[in-house]
């Protein structure tokens, strides 16, 4: 075989100097893996925002739901489950808040609320969860402000106060303002010492801190894509509480909750208690709250549920969330799960959303690796007619001592820097474009939730894969030609025309 | 002197060429056509022998055997002691490249190569190109074209692209030199200095050197003529090459 210097010599000198069979060569594969590329580094970069939003390795467990002459009959998920699946070896245990259990607020609630001026009235009951604080930390607001402010001993802001007079013709109030500097007489402000962050309790006629609580992303997006069109509200900024508090403040994110009332009709809810008023106050917008509804402390739902319902209620789990090391481990996390504990993880939207981009993107790497299956077609043609022109220089080199090795290399080299080169171009080409469209995104598209600064990763993998799909393909469809070439016979090769 | 030291090298009393029974068809069925029926004869090293005949006597067929470019349908054929159809191609390949100088009628230069590059294409193939380019240069000064290395094919005249040719042919200094109708494309006046180059050659280095041609002025330097008439060999007088030259002697 000839020397690996001569070979890489002749293999270039022999592809730079024909640009047309290059062009002709090397545009199909210039096309497919700028596509290639670019499908892949788009669905990789919204892989990873929808994995942000919903962490694989981040799963829910759940009772399957089972009744028996419609009484609730489902396995209670307890403490003790709590410490069952923490003890089990595919929990990530080195993460503190790898197992969390969720807790539903199990009877109706009625909330009512201002959002700019408008007058918002919404169902809480069903719709609302309480979490471990410590596992929704991810900012400094909920860090200081999302935590059981009812279960601080001692706090100087508890003070005595007298409650606003009920309204006949509401059974919610709307949350008191603060009095003003020139308060109007006959006018009920809100008494407490931080009106911004307390209320007065009707319940033992103290102040209390407004219950904390995070919205899920989902609910600005449905907010803003359905309900403000529909209701003619205003549009919410993804920093949306941000927003609202810098004009007005922690208390214009305030509203009130009827614990055990609602506005369905036939609801037939018992409860152990009679309906009273709380006062909360958004605090954030974050990724572990319930996708549609509220998310609260766990230790208000707990008492609320023990108040209202009893203490089953306040110790049965609506879902246990749990962090695993990785997510190769669901599988027999599920398993066990099912076999031992009779539970099941539930279907989340973020498998969903993995599968759909799953096929999403193998549609659209499949596309593209039809485009570059054309240009291999391509190349064998274009390498076809090169080897026909070339049979004269192709007879000579077998004539001055090339073997059929020799002859075959040089043709399959001459293949794969073609295909390097126009993958390289195809490379470029697909970054371009990716540069291209994140500038559009940037300057014409709206800010919304989780909208990445570019839309594309180039991970290295995706471009080696590019430059091994180019070569690759080049190759093979070299590699016809390139056996046509080395069987020639010398001899007729350097007599044809 | 580039090609004496290896004929010194590889001097050995067996025939540097040695046919026997060859033969050779083109086309299959009843379309097929045979053009060299059973040849047999030898070559010693040292000698300039001529091959003649008229156009499809199998002439430039037997010369692409015997250089390994083509394979032969039966018979033997050993160059410089390789059984050249037995071989594997890689032997063969070797032969061509180390031993053995091809030069054609059509000269065969590559154009995207200057003179030099085409001189030293052989040794792409060697395992060794060490110095390939002083050889080069050296194989081209022996043709009188040391000026004109950097040139490309396309701005020499005939007589100057057959002398490179010669010089690739020579670069490796090699044992045995074919050549097929290499005065077919020139002109007489340039013709003959390349006759006279390959006289020199031979009675210098002491290359053998095996010329296929239908030109008397060609044969009749050699110092041995071997004619062909229809695949086979005819006797060498002079009745004989006058009709394999296609008239009178």
């Amino acid at each position: 075989m000839m020397p690996a210097r001569s070979l890489v010599r002749m293999i270039a000198g022999n592809t730079l100097r024909s640009r047309r069979h290059f062009v002709l060569s090397a545009f199909g594969i210039v096309i497919g893996i700028a596509t290639f590329v670019v499908f892949l580094a788009s669905t990789e970069q919204v892989g990873a925002v929808l994995e942000k939003i919903f962490p694989v390795e981040q799963v829910q467990v759940v009772a399957p739901r089972a009744s028996l002459l419609g009484k609730d009959i489902s396995k209670k998920l307890d403490d003790a489950i709590v410490e069952k699946i923490r003890s089990r070896p595919e929990v990530d245990r080195a993460n503190p808040t790898a197992v969390v259990p969720r807790m539903a607020l199990a009877f109706p609630a009625f909330g009512h609320g201002s959002f700019e001026g408008n007058d918002l009235r919404f169902e809480v009951g069903g719709f609302a969860d309480g979490i471990n604080p410590d596992y929704v930390q991810d900012d400094d607001r909920t860090r200081e402000l999302f935590k059981d402010w009812d279960g601080v001993k001692d706090d100087p802001r508890r003070q005595a106060c007298v409650p606003p007079p009920p309204d006949p013709g509401e059974e919610v109030i709307q949350s008191p303002r603060a009095a003003p500097r020139n308060p109007q007489p006959g006018v009920y402000y809100n008494p407490c010492a931080s009106p911004e962050r307390y209320y007065c309790s009707e319940v033992d006629r103290t102040c209390h801190h407004r219950v904390p609580v995070v919205m899920s992303p989902t609910m600005i997006e449905l907010y803003n894509g359905q309900f403000a069109k529909s209701h003619g509200l205003p549009v919410a900024d993804v920093d949306f509480v941000r927003f609202v508090t810098a004009r007005g403040g922690l208390g214009a994110m305030r509203f009130s909750v009827g614990l055990g009332l609602t506005t369905i009709a036939g609801s037939n809810a018992v409860t152990a208690r009679k309906a009273h008023r709380i006062e909360a106050v958004l605090v954030g917008i974050n990724t572990k709250a319930m996708p549609i509804g509220m998310t609260m402390p766990i230790q208000y739902i707990q008492r609320w549920n023990r108040e209202f319902l009893g203490e089953e209620a306040a110790t049965t789990y609506s879902s246990i969330i749990v962090r695993l090391k990785n997510r190769n481990r669901i599988a027999v996390f599920a398993q066990w799960l099912q076999d031992d504990l009779d539970l099941r993880l539930e279907d989340s939207l973020g498998e969903k959303f993995a599968t759909a981009l799953f096929v999403i993107r193998l549609v659209l790497v499949l596309i593209s690796l039809v485009i570059i299956a054309i240009s291999s077609i391509n190349i064998a043609h274009n390498f076809f007619m090169q080897v026909t022109e070339r049979r004269r220089e192709l007879g000579l080199l077998r004539a001055v001592g090339a073997t059929q090795s020799d002859v075959l290399l040089v043709v399959l080299g001459e293949a794969a820097l073609i295909g390097l080169i126009g993958g390289l171009i195809g490379l470029a080409i697909g970054v371009a474009l990716a540069a291209g469209i994140d500038w559009g995104s940037a300057h014409y598209l709206p800010r919304f939730p989780y909208k990445p600064s570019s839309w594309f990763h180039f991970k290295w993998w995706i471009v080696a894969g590019g430059l091994a799909c180019s070569t690759g393909f080049s190759v093979l469809g070299g590699y016809l030609p390139a056996r046509r070439a080395s069987t020639m016979e010398p001899a007729q090769a350097l007599t044809q025309n | 002197m580039v090609g004496s030291a290896r004929v010194s090298e590889k001097s050995t009393p067996t025939p540097i060429v040695r046919l026997r029974d060859v033969t050779k068809s083109y086309g299959t069925g009843a379309a097929r056509t045979p053009v060299l029926r059973g040849i047999s004869f030898d070559v010693d090293r040292g000698e300039f022998v001529a091959l003649v005949g008229q156009s499809g006597s199998g002439k430039s067929t037997l010369l692409n055997i015997i250089g390994g470019l083509d394979q032969p349908d039966s018979g033997e054929v050993e160059v410089l002691g390789v059984d050249t159809l037995r071989s594997t191609d890689t032997r063969r390949a070797g032969l061509r490249n180390q031993s053995i100088g091809f030069v054609f009628q059509a000269f065969n230069l590559l154009d995207h190569l200057t003179v030099l590059g085409n001189v030293i294409l052989p040794a792409s193939f060697a395992r060794s190109a060490a110095d390939a380019d002083a050889r080069g240069r050296e194989a081209l000064r022996r043709v009188g074209l040391s000026d004109l290395a950097s040139r490309r094919p396309g701005e020499l005249s005939g007589g100057q692209k057959q002398r490179v040719a010669i010089a690739r042919a020579l670069f490796n200094a090699p044992a045995l030199l074919l050549c097929d109708e290499p005065t077919g494309n020139l002109d007489s006046e340039t013709g003959k200095e390349v006759i006279d180059f390959f006289r020199e050659l031979n009675a210098k280095d002491g290359v053998t050197l095996l010329i296929v041609t239908h030109e008397r002025r060609v044969s009749s330097v050699a110092r041995r003529v071997i004619a062909m008439r229809d695949g086979m060999l005819v006797e060498t007088s002079d009745e004989a090459l006058a009709a394999a030259h296609g008239g009178p002697a």
